[in-house]
């Protein structure tokens, strides 16, 4: 039982620690991300072209762009960047394809 | 001498009278010209005006046509504006100015038909109707839900909560993730699972529930890509409650609510992408269960599993859990094969009961399964839309389970499926197929369904 104790605690006290490490991190990695979204350019649809079919494709069909409207791409896009391991550049082209073509 | 001399007077009166002529022809002249120059001068400041009255002609057709295309403009944006509000609306999706809120409902379902010579009579069957919520705060994190409710043979209703996690992106590539979230080991039951994206009405022998692939766990998660060169590796490490002992003797391993034990599982995978096409990935999971712990009101013990006691194994009320697994997907155009693989077992151990403390014997309990699968989308196949969207599809797998004859009367078996998808839309498909299920038990009859389903994803 003692074991079990020290376990749990040297777990949680692990758990702490990176949570308080990584929140800087958490506060300034998507900010980052959000600016470079903020000026798209032709190549950066061209690139999210790509991006969508190369990683979207991999798993279900490709779903139109018409079917979402912007803030809904958003949300869907964060979404997969977590669920298909996408870099975060990666999400920001493929929704400026998605917005550039809905 | 006279004539000369007349001669030399004569030319001089000439001389003399053409002096005032030719003087008179010159002032002449002089009026002449200036009288042109005024002409002349007159049409230049005429033309003058006339220049200066058509730039300012032009200058105000310049502005004209500026003010035109402004308006030209402004009217193609009001129009986008429109247009994106109308949708928006239609979609009941519009809040009003851009909030730091925002949400996506998303989801999928399905209804079919399954029939054969399989116990019980054909049947329809309502599916599944799984939403799935997305909620975003800024770019700092997203939560997101799904429920699954589905209909009991006695006509109930069931609720099940498929996962609930908060995403938080830490920074490029790490995200942590925090809740019940589903298993990221493999890839079927992370990315494939949902029946629109699923190519057959069913998941593969051992990767459903009660399976050897975990369904979702409780904890927490790290996980991300890291981009090397060309390619990319990917990664997920989780450290959650882990898996449970089953009523019946066998392993749960879906995520569940509060731990029976202190120790925690860790597991993950790691992807790699040999190729864009083609990604390789490896997972691993280890815990410990403890003896099944019944709900409040249901004190059953599980299941006695026959089996020689080990003498001197009494003190064993836990039991090591190893699941390890590779898998690989080739998807190229219309082509999608894929292969996935998975091994686990689980150490023997005495389950304590509440009538007997010093438990009940199981056995170690080992289950393996696979499949591999192929499917094309006929695309590029003659010039009929029909053919277009048709899309055949095999699949082959086996399930064995060692160490516990329930479990392994139930569900180890061969499976083989043949199918045919038509895709009325890029997702929604209506799935055509026959499923043969082999149990390697003797005495048990093998199977031969044949299925049919309509899914959407939305």
């Amino acid at each position: 039982m003692k074991i079990m104790k020290n376990n749990g605690i040297w777990m949680g006290s692990t758990l702490a620690v990176a949570m308080l490490v990584f929140a800087p991190l958490a506060i300034a990695g998507p900010d980052s991300a959000n600016a470079k979204a903020k000026k798209p350019d032709p190549m950066q649809v061209v690139r999210g072209a790509k991006a969508w079919k190369n990683n979207c494709g991999r798993c279900h069909n490709l779903r139109s762009p018409k079917e979402l409207t912007d803030e809904e791409w958003d949300v869907s896009v964060t979404h997969m960047r977590v669920r298909a391991n996408l870099l975060p550049l990666e999400a920001e082209d493929i929704k400026a394809f998605l917005k550039a073509s809905n | 001498m006279r004539k000369t001399l007349f001669l030399s007077s004569a030319i001089a009166i000439v001389l003399l009278s053409a002096i005032p002529a030719e003087a008179q022809t010159s002032a002449s002249a002089e009026e002449g010209l200036s009288s042109a120059n005024q002409a002349l001068l007159a049409r230049i400041e005429k033309l003058e005006a006339e220049l200066i009255a058509l730039r300012a002609s032009v200058q105000q057709s310049v502005q004209t046509a500026s003010t035109a295309k402004e308006t030209a403009q402004n009217a193609v944006k009001t129009v986008s504006t429109v247009q994106k509000l109308a949708k928006a609306g239609a979609a009941g999706a519009y809040s009003g100015a851009p909030s730091d809120s925002k949400w996506h409902l998303a989801g999928y379902a399905d209804v079919g038909f399954v029939g054969g010579d399989m116990p019980g009579p054909d049947s329809f069957v309502t599916g599944k109707f799984n939403p799935g919520f997305h909620f975003q705060y800024k770019d700092l994190l997203i939560f997101e839900s799904e429920l699954e409710f589905s209909t009991t043979n006695d006509g109930k209703t069931t609720t099940e909560l498929e996962y609930s996690q908060f995403d938080i992106p830490i920074n490029d590539y790490v995200t942590l993730v925090a809740g019940k979230y589903l298993s990221p080991i493999g890839q079927f039951q992370e990315r494939l699972h949902p029946s629109w994206i699923n190519r057959i009405q069913g998941a593969p022998a051992g990767f459903g529930h009660d399976g050897v692939q975990p369904t979702s766990d409780t904890g927490v998660q790290l996980r991300g890509t890291v981009p090397v060169g060309n390619t990319r590796f990917t990664y997920a490490v989780a450290l959650g409650n882990g898996p449970q002992t089953t009523f019946e003797g066998g392993v749960k391993l879906e995520g569940v609510g509060k731990d029976n034990n202190s120790n925690k599982s860790i597991g993950g995978r790691v992807g790699f992408f040999a190729l864009p096409y083609l990604e390789l990935g490896g997972s691993y999971l280890t815990g410990k269960v403890s003896g099944y712990a019944p709900p409040a009101g249901h004190e059953e013990a599980p299941v006695t599993i026959a089996a020689d006691v080990p003498v001197g194994s009494s003190a064993l009320d836990q039991a090591r859990y190893t699941l390890w697994g590779m898998d690989a997907a080739y998807t190229k155009g219309a082509l999608a094969a894929r292969f996935e693989y998975l091994n686990s077992h689980r150490a023997a151990f005495f389950s304590p009961t509440a009538d007997d403390p010093t438990g009940v014997f199981l056995p170690r309990l080992g289950m393996k399964a696979w499949y591999g699968q192929v499917s094309y989308r006929m695309s590029n196949v003659g010039r009929s839309d029909f053919i277009h969207n048709l899309e055949p599809v095999v699949r082959y797998g086996q399930f064995r389970i060692t160490g516990h004859d329930v479990l392994r009367e139930e569900n180890a078996q061969d499976r083989f499926n043949v199918g045919l998808n038509y895709w009325l839309a890029p997702t929604i498909v209506t799935k055509a197929g026959l499923e043969w299920r082999d149990f390697k038990v003797a005495g048990v009859p093998s199977e031969t369904l044949y299925q049919f389903q309509i899914a959407y994803g939305f």
